[in-house]
């Protein structure tokens, strides 16, 4: 029974691969942490920011799960995170709905949940202790603002939307459309997703370029940094001149953005700080102490553009 | 009946889809046959000088390592840069730039390609097209492979691993810079992709392992590999060499077009005027007579597979040249799927036997214009797969005889009772 | 004395099974709490959506055929129902209208294959593609499942507790009697056996009398029935509808079920393998979120490899029962 050995050859491999794990020290804080993925330089640097903190902090053992931005494999972490017994667990959920039956089960287990970056739609509001993250309305006030400030009273606005169904895209939508609703001659003339990635971004906007309202097109409004890098290549392809034929705002403050901005090729950015590891990992060690933390915690944002990016900037960003 | 006609016999079908779908733009998209001529804004500084006096090519990053990595210098070579955008600009509305200078990689003919979604059709096509070909001459040997989308993502993956990696190697300034430097990530990406064929064909072939199974493993762990080259992150890369691919022009139209074209005529070459095509048509058709006949059916299963691993990988060049960056997660996604499409609607059988180049072509460019459609009316991507999965049916049923006896025997008895009064 | 050969049919599904037993030894040897049982019943919890799609397509590749609008279906499914609760419709007519649609729809698919000799790869791709479009048309967005009186009786009171933590829910319940219906019914009954002749030889089993067609296009509408119950199982677990969820389930659903032992020829295999192969997935899944120190995809190799050891144990197997034969 030769292929007998041979499965068992490549589960006594498995072994070597995983025996090397440490048994849980009982004295650190143990955390369990679900990502949504590796999507975005944007993620990339939360990922960064939070692996990071982590390992600075002796009392805090993190148990990570990248969830290839599938709701199922986030869900599945989760209950694992239950079993295995950790102390707190924490997520940046894909999406917003499907998560309560799993919280419920956090609770009753009585681990207590922090959310990071984005929220989940529950019916219940204890079923998470706090939330640490962007505000993103807030996030596309800011932008609508500075194209109202910058740009003017009238403006045809292209609008790459980020992925469906997500809380950054509805949000920043939102509080983009209320800040310029009082303002008559700024409109949004096209709205499309782009899923947050640069390829789609380049393509839809690529689309864009090619309506008949082509030409009309003064702003382009991108819901992430990622979308607006690859609509810069296609605004270029086209002949025109990112930055001044089209401005462009987006959100997030990456620094291929902000290089960008430097370079003349784009106009704005709102911050959307992913460096938050170090405020999640306190409020952590606050909840595990037994303390009471504020169910909203926002992070530190600001606005930047040609007026305060300088190279010192660029070359002082982390992300 | 004429030889021709039998000849051309497969493309009846997807070419009059073609037009249908052409025809329908004609009329209800605005602007989708307006092929305008552009100028190139200027040559690719791609051995430029320490402070670049040219605004960067279109479709090429603004960033190239020579004028970023004079540190000191960027920021005001980057302010003249954007002085001199600024001025060519408002110079004209039409891009009219005084033509640069070109850095000798025939970038483009007197500086103009042209531009249109007809063009982006070919463009954003390509990836399709190329993966077509390998996928034809798979099928056409009665097998399958719905790896090329992970081997995609390898190639893609590996190649912007290679160029980052060289590019921080390489030196501010240096005269030999970048230029040289992609060939060795394009020749890496190009090996690896055929040895993942190679590796499929060893299962099929070599282990007589059933072509999906064996493609599947593949398929779930490829992205998983191209995944541990990268170290889960999205590597993007600058290198105008690479950049070239997907986003240069050449005589009028996009290089990926070239490649496409290229690709095309040696594919045609090699199977038509050779006994190739022959061997792959028999073994599909039944291996065993085939063997019987003399023919090495396993080594030529075993090349189709190398064949269509080359093909994912050119693919997978095109797919990250395309958007500066290699995603493991979303390169050639379900692309597998669309080369498949295009096979069978270009008349291939997915029973192996005859199988049609020229068919496949055509078919994958009708899908990629049916995808442009979709997104020029506005549709949610996820939304343009209701068209095209019924395109895809609709074509499969003209195609099977099943079908088309019963049509016709549908009017035949119409006629007879009409006949008969 | 006479000899216990043990029967080279039920090599494939017990190398899985012993899979299973010594990954499970692993994780429990690894890591503290592994060996809780609510780790057991978490892989059910987990998977029960994804078992009973594997059922539907296990009967589906045993007939030689392949079905890859499985995920589609259960994603379409979700935000059906989802949507007609938001609407104020009453849960239990969504769900019987979602599984008359599943019905139907895999009927279309099976005549559509049979009655035209249409290949089941393309017209389940085709499927795939248009169920996938149909979701969004529905709704572009997630809508969850608030309030539903049905949907919380379901989570509820339809769960047994066995202790604290400890749950043994409806839909775990629910996909283990289709599992034992689809196992009596592919072993137990003339349509079953049906399957398995067709799928092993259909020019043959036609000549036998076997109704070919009949039986073809009722494995279809079966495996639509179990898509569109999968995907009445997702939305309740979920407690939301989304279409955009289960992209690429099919293939997991395909490597679960040749991973359980099915042959993607035909003929050969059983349907409770599906389940063994489910549980091997879903325990790997589960041992590299334990360890944390893993990258996830990671994952997606050690399926495929694992895929790749069971093909060629499939094969070498099935080499060697032909030899024998021949050697008679």
């Amino acid at each position: 029974m030769n292929k007998f050995a041979t499965v068992i050859m490549a589960a006594a491999a498995a072994t070597l691969l995983v025996a090397g794990c440490s048994k849980s020290d009982s004295s650190k804080i143990k955390v369990g942490f679900s990502q949504v993925g590796a999507e975005s330089d944007w993620r990339k640097a939360s990922t960064e920011s939070i692996k990071g903190e982590a390992a600075k902090r002796a009392n805090i053992d993190l148990t990570f799960s990248d969830a290839q931005q599938k709701q199922e494999n986030q869900i599945k972490a989760i209950r694992n995170f239950i079993t295995k017994g950790v102390d707190v667990i924490s997520f940046s959920p894909v999406v917003a709905t499907g998560f309560e039956d799993v919280l419920k089960e956090a609770k009753e287990a009585g681990i207590p949940v922090v959310l990071f970056d984005r929220a989940v739609d529950v019916s219940e509001p204890d079923l998470y202790k706090s939330l640490i993250g962007s505000d993103f309305v807030e996030e596309g006030r800011r932008a609508g603002r500075w194209v109202v400030e910058n740009v003017g009273e009238n403006a045809n606005v292209a609008e790459l939307v980020g992925t469906v169904g997500s809380a950054p895209a509805i949000d920043r939508k939102k509080g983009f459309e209320e800040i310029i609703k009082d303002h008559p001659g700024i409109k949004i003339i096209k709205s499309q997703s782009g899923d947050f990635t640069r390829a789609k971004g380049k393509e839809v906007m690529e689309s864009f370029l090619k309506s008949p309202e082509a030409d009309q097109i003064n702003v382009l409004f991108a819901h992430n940094d990622d979308m607006a890098l690859g609509a810069i290549q296609a605004i270029e392809e086209a002949g025109k001149k990112p930055g001044k034929d089209i401005v462009i705002i987006s959100i997030d403050g990456v620094k291929s953005m902000f290089e960008a901005i430097l370079a003349g090729k784009a106009n704005c950015t709102v911050e959307c700080n992913p460096l938050i590891g170090a405020q999640l990992f306190d409020v952590i060690e606050k909840i595990h102490a037994g303390e009471t933390v504020p169910s909203y915690i926002p992070s530190q944002e600001g606005v930047y553009d040609t007026k305060n990016i300088t190279k010192e900037v660029v070359d002082g960003r982390m992300y | 009946m004429n030889k021709t006609s039998n000849r051309f016999r497969h493309l009846v079908w997807p070419l009059v889809s073609l037009a249908l779908l052409l025809l329908f733009n004609a009329f209800f998209t605005d602007n989708f046959f307006k092929i305008e001529i552009k100028k190139q804004d200027s040559a690719q500084t791609v051995q430029a000088p320490a402070v670049p006096d040219n605004p960067p090519a279109p479709g090429t990053s603004w960033i190239t390592p020579e004028n970023y990595e004079n540190s000191s210098d960027s920021a005001e070579a980057a302010a003249k840069t954007v002085d001199q955008a600024g001025q060519a600009a408002q110079a004209a509305a039409e891009p009219q730039q005084a033509p640069e200078k070109n850095d000798g990689k025939g970038v483009s003919i007197f500086g103009y390609y042209l531009y249109g979604t007809p063009i982006d059709i070919l463009n954003q096509g390509a990836k399709v097209m190329v993966l077509a070909i390998g996928m034809t001459l798979v099928i056409a040997t009665g097998g399958i492979d719905i790896s090329v989308g992970a081997v995609m993502a390898i190639a893609g993956a590996i190649a912007a691993l290679l160029i980052s990696m060289l590019d921080a190697g390489s030196f501010p300034g240096a005269s030999m810079g970048p230029a040289i430097y992609w060939i060795i990530p394009v020749v890496a990406a190009l090996v690896l992709a055929t040895l993942a064929g190679f590796w499929n064909g060893m299962l099929v072939a070599g282990f007589g392992i059933q072509p999906m199974v064996a493609t599947l493993v593949l398929m779930v762990a490829g992205r998983g590999v191209a995944q541990l080259i990268t170290d889960g992150q999205i590597i993007t890369f600058d290198n105008p060499g690479l950049v070239f691919l997907c986003n240069g022009h050449a005589l009028f139209l996009p290089f990926s077009v070239w490649i496409v074209v290229t690709m095309y005529v040696v594919a045609g070459l090699l199977t038509r005027k050779t006994a190739l095509g022959l061997f792959i048509e028999s073994v599909g058709n039944n291996e065993r007579a085939s063997r019987y006949a003399g023919i090495e059916a396993r080594r030529i299963k075993w090349l189709t597979y190398v064949i269509c691993g080359f093909c994912a990988g050119v693919a997978g060049l095109l797919a990250a040249s395309n958007i500066k960056c290699a995603d493991s997660n979303n390169a050639g996604l379900y692309l597998e799927l669309d080369a498949i499409l295009a096979t069978v609607i270009g008349g291939t059988s997915m029973a192996g036997g005859r199988f049609f180049l020229s068919g496949s072509l055509v078919g994958a460019i009708l899908i990629q214009t049916l995808t442009t459609t979709m997104y020029m009316k506005n549709v949610s991507p996820a939304i343009v797969a209701v068209p095209k999965a019924m395109v895809v049916i609709i074509v499969c049923l003209l195609q099977s005889p099943v079908f088309r006896a019963k049509v016709l025997s549908i009017f035949a008895s119409k006629a007879a009772k009409g006949g008969v009064q | 004395m006479k000899k216990f050969k043990f029967p080279m049919r039920y090599v494939p599904i017990s190398a899985t099974i012993l899979v299973f037993f010594v990954v499970y030894l692993i994780g429990i040897i690894s890591f503290d709490n592994f060996g809780s049982p609510k780790v057991f019943l978490d892989l059910f919890v987990d998977n029960a959506y994804l078992g009973i799609a594997a059922i539907g397509t296990a009967l589906v590749i045993l007939t030689g055929g392949i079905d890859l609008s499985v995920g589609s279906i259960i994603a379409f499914t979700s935000i059906l129902i989802a949507k007609m609760i938001e609407s104020g419709c009453n849960a239990l007519w969504a769900i019987a209208l979602a599984l008359a649609i599943g019905i139907l729809f895999g009927m279309l698919q099976g005549w559509l294959i049979h009655c035209f000799s249409l290949p089941p790869f393309l017209v389940t791709l085709a499927g795939m593609f248009f169920v996938r479009g149909c979701g969004f048309i529905v709704s572009e967005e997630s809508i969850p499942i608030k309030n539903d009186r049905v949907f919380d009786f379901i989570q509820n009171d339809l769960s047994i507790t066995l202790s604290k933590g400890l749950h043994l829910r409806f839909i775990v319940m629910l996909y283990i009697a289709v599992l034992i219906i689809a196992i009596i019914f592919s072993q137990r009954t003339r349509a079953g056996r049906s399957i398995y002749a067709i799928g092993d030889n259909e020019l043959a089993a036609t000549l036998m009398g076997i109704p070919v067609g009949r039986t073809k296009i009722m494995t279809y509408t079966i495996a639509g029935f179990c898509s569109a119950l999968a995907g009445v199982v997702y939305a309740i677990y979920l407690k939301a509808g989304n279409p955009l969820n289960c992209v690429g389930l099919e293939m997991d659903a395909i490597a679960a079920v040749v991973i359980g032992g099915t042959l993607l020829t035909g003929g050969v295999g059983y349907v409770f393998g599906s389940l063994f192969g489910v549980l091997v997935l879903g325990l790997i899944q589960t041992l590299i979120i334990f360890d944390g120190r893993i990258n996830s995809w990671w994952t997606r190799i050690i399926v495929g490899l694992l895929v790749l050891a069971f093909i060629f144990m499939q094969n070498l197997i099935t080499k060697i029962s032909k030899s024998k034969s021949k050697s008679h």
